[in-house]
């Protein structure tokens, strides 16, 4: 209802940050990746792969825009996609342990 | 059977329209009278002694006083018959204030007729009455109160601090309510969140209160003494045992939702925490937004995050069932939608704000950090309008009320503001300002002194959007002229209104509202903090819009009725309640379908043939007399009002007697009696 509005402390809200890796050959284009991607990023490329699918790519100025959830990976029958988190923090964890 | 009647002058309000010595003489010769006499106020100590001289002088059995309304003062003359010693239901109160003087004060002649006639009929029922004795019913001493903000919090230490166990039930994952919200409050200034969030901290902490948030009532059985409550907990999918409130879960969460408790201005994580002094210091998962489903649980960032390992995404609603003996309701008040006022552009332009909103971008804890910002383009507004009773004292709108604190807000948003941006302008559009309160008139006073506010006696009719500009046209009725002001942002004060869900609530306990969903008390005087549902008991800005100390008030009232409640064992109910005569009762079941109370089970006799009969749970029954009147066998009757006593106070007003009781058979075998009533 209230449209027009922003959210006045966009600045102090860090998302986490991911990278999408694609594995092209293994995909079979079931399109579940595309489907389940909550924020909507992925799309299917025009090329085909080797076995004549479209295959998902990121959509062309969304690539600093996955938050690294991983359902891509999780609802991929052919592990053909799996996601790298990037987000500082959280490698500075991991690096601790 | 010896009647004493006692007549009241009330100063001049009765004796100034009946003649109370005719009255007097003319009463004296009725049956069963053995004394009469007038009084200048019965209800006055003397006045009572009185009675009681005469009780006991005249070996009275029965007693009618004719005066006011029973409801004002039947209790302190049954008091006082009791004392006399006579039980206290053997008095008959004849109104002749509000039913014979004050409605009949040209007509002398007519209304002293009609005073003879009401104490006549007090006479003829008084004859028929019985002693009773009080109805006693267990009393649990543990009390609900539902809606944690302010007057609940209040409530709840008062009763805890009493030595009674308390269940405090909150809706949101936070206790405070909309006081948390403010930012400094009037007129003092003092910071909103200093004063209440250690009082929230104490409640939550207070080994006799259970603390019950993200919760709400789901079922209410049962009266006062011993209502069965059951509380529905929604799941927050983080341990709240294990949970220590770090905030690394939403630190890592992916995704931004606006935040309610900064009226959407700000935004949260889908794991949150309202605001950080929030008690329960927990976090929530908001399930709406949280990436996972309740089937698909993949995004597992705060899991991981989580050190304690708080997190639980297969966590479920959970049921509690609780047994209280009284309950307090303090839901507290929602503002009227922002879409309703279409003519100034709410919901519509974004710098078009609420009162809340504007509290949100003057708090320094809030999503600006206390720096006002427009939530269109993130500038600072050089200009504000500020909108007094923008929906409020306006019948059009459906609000006819006036919703108090406005007046008082805007004259601190107007202030703040200032202080916020000293270079600013601020612009106050009123119809009248109210400031009736304890240094309420010179603090707005001292506003309306400040160099940049300018108030404006007038309303306005339309705001409008004009390049960034929103522009305001109104009157300033004080000088004549219409004028057109170019604001950066325009503030509404817009109707306090019931808080949503308490329309259901009430509903569920049978607690009456007024026309505008507010809880109504039993008397607006006398009695502000009780509902007429015995048991339930009102505070803060549920029942009327309310300042704080207002809330902190008669929330404070409404403990101490609690308390009186709570310090006997047992429960004394008033006796005027359904009894059924088992000789007369054939079991149809007529009374239990109607009974409003669930009052009535009709249960099995144990002779041969098993037949039915009505049983009336005491605790259960108001008195109200429906089942008297759904009948047909005479078999069930109020105590204090039963047919041969409401009979005999008609035929003595008719100056009539049953002459014949005719019993036609109707065609189909039905029995239709009929009392025929004849002019002596
Ligand atoms: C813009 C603005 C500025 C104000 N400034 C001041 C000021 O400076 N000074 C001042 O004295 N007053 C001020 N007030 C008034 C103040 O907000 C109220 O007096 C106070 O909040 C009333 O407290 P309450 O507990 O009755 O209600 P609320 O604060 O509304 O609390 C009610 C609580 O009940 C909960 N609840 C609601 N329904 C249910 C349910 N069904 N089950 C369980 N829980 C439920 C709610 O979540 C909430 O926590 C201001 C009000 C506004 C709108």
């Amino acid at each position: 209802m209230r449209t027009k509005r922003r959210l006045l402390n966009l600045d102090k809200l860090t998302k986490p940050k991911g990278k999408v890796v694609f594995i092209p050959e293994r995909c079979k284009e079931c399109g579940l990746c595309i489907e389940y991607c909550p924020t909507q990023i992925l799309e299917y490329s025009t090329e085909f792969n080797e076995k004549g699918y479209h295959y998902p790519i990121i959509k062309p100025g969304k690539e600093d825009e996955c938050v690294g959830c991983g359902f891509c990976q999780e609802v991929c029958p052919d592990f053909a996609i799996y996601v790298e988190l990037i987000e500082p923090k959280l490698q500075s964890n991991d690096a601790k342990e | 059977m010896r009647i004493g009647v006692f007549i009241c002058h009330c100063g001049r309000n009765i004796a100034g329209v009946v003649d109370i010595k005719a009255l007097v003489d003319r009463v004296s010769t009725l049956e069963n009278v053995v004394y009469a006499t007038n009084e200048m106020y019965l209800c006055s100590d003397p006045g009572q002694r009185k009675i009681q001289e005469v009780i006991k002088e005249f070996k009275l059995d029965r007693v009618v006083v004719a005066a006011c309304s029973p409801k004002m003062h039947g209790a302190t003359f049954a008091r006082a018959i009791e004392e006399a010693g006579l039980n206290p239901y053997l008095i008959e109160i004849a109104n002749i204030r509000e039913q014979c003087s004050w409605v009949h004060q040209d007509l002398r002649k007519i209304a002293t007729e009609k005073a003879f006639k009401l104490i006549k009929a007090a006479v003829a029922k008084v004859a028929l009455a019985k002693p009773l004795e009080p109805v006693y019913v267990p009393l649990t001493r543990k009390v609900l109160i539902i809606g944690g903000g302010v007057a609940g919090i209040q409530a709840a230490l008062d009763i805890a601090n009493g030595g009674f166990e308390v269940y405090l039930v909150e809706k949101s994952p936070t206790i405070g309510g909309h006081m948390a919200q403010l930012d400094e409050t009037f007129p003092t200034l003092d910071c909103s969140a200093c004063i209440l969030t250690p009082r929230m901290v104490e409640a939550a902490r207070h080994p006799n209160i259970h603390l019950y948030t993200y919760a709400e009532v789901k079922q209410v059985e049962g009266v006062v003494g011993s209502y069965k409550v059951t509380i529905e907990q929604k799941p927050r999918y983080v341990d709240p045992e294990k949970c220590t409130g770090c905030g690394d879960c939403a630190e890592v969460c992916p995704v931004i939702v606006p935040n309610e408790f900064d009226q959407g201005l700000g935004g949260r994580k889908a794991i949150y925490i309202p605001f950080p002094q929030a008690v329960p210091a927990v976090y929530t998962i908001d399930l709406e937004h949280c990436l996972n489903t309740e089937k698909l649980i993949v995004c597992e960032q705060c899991y991981k995050a989580c050190g304690p390992k708080a997190i639980n995404y297969l966590m479920g609603p959970k049921e509690i069932e609780i047994e209280v003996g009284a309950i307090v309701l303090a839901t507290g008040y929602d503002l009227w939608p922002i879409e309703n006022l279409r003519e100034y552009g709410g919901g519509e332009y974004p710098d078009v704000i609420n009162g809340l909103e504007f509290e949100r971008l003057l708090c320094s804890s809030g999503p600006t950090g206390g720096v006002v910002r427009r939530p269109s383009d993130g500038k600072i507004p050089k200009r504000v309008v500020f909108i007094q009773c923008a929906g409020s004292r306006d019948p059009k709108h459906g609000c006819a009320y006036c919703s108090k604190i406005c007046c008082m807000y805007t004259a601190k948003h107007a202030l703040l503001y200032k202080h916020a941006v000293p270079d600013g302008e601020a612009y106050v559009f009123f119809i009248d300002v109210r400031a009736a309160g304890k240094r309420y008139e010179e603090f707005v006073q001292r506003v309306m002194g400040t160099d940049g506010i300018k108030y404006l006696r007038g309303k306005v009719s339309k705001v409008f959007q004009r390049n960034d500009k929103l522009v305001v046209w109104g009157v300033d009725t004080l000088s004549g002229v219409a004028v057109e002001i170019e604001a950066d942002m325009v503030v509404l004060a817009l109707p306090i209104v019931p808080s949503q869900g308490t329309k259901e609530l009430a509903q569920m306990l049978k607690a009456p509202t007024d026309e505008y969903g507010f809880l109504s008390e039993i008397h607006p005087k006398l009695r502000p903090v009780e509902s007429s549902m015995m048991g339930i008991y009102l505070a803060g800005a549920v029942q009327a819009p309310k300042d704080i100390p207002d809330s902190v008030s008669q929330a404070s009232a409404a403990a101490s009725k609690v308390l009186s409640l709570f310090s006997n064992k047992q429960l004394a109910l008033d006796p005027i309640k359904a009894e059924v005569d088992l000789e007369k009762c054939v079991g149809c079941g007529e009374c239990a379908k109607v009974c409003p109370f669930g009052a009535i089970t009709m249960k099995k006799r144990l002779d041969k043939k098993k037949r039915k009969y009505a049983e009336v749970n005491k605790a259960l029954c108001q008195g109200c007399g429906c089942c008297m009147a759904a009948c047909r066998k005479e078999a069930i009757q109020v105590e204090g009002f039963t047919l041969p006593q409401l009979r005999a106070q008609i035929y003595a007003i008719l100056d009539a007697k049953p002459t014949k009781v005719e019993i036609k058979k109707k065609e189909g075998g039905n029995e239709d009696k009929t009392a025929i009533v004849k002019p002596r």
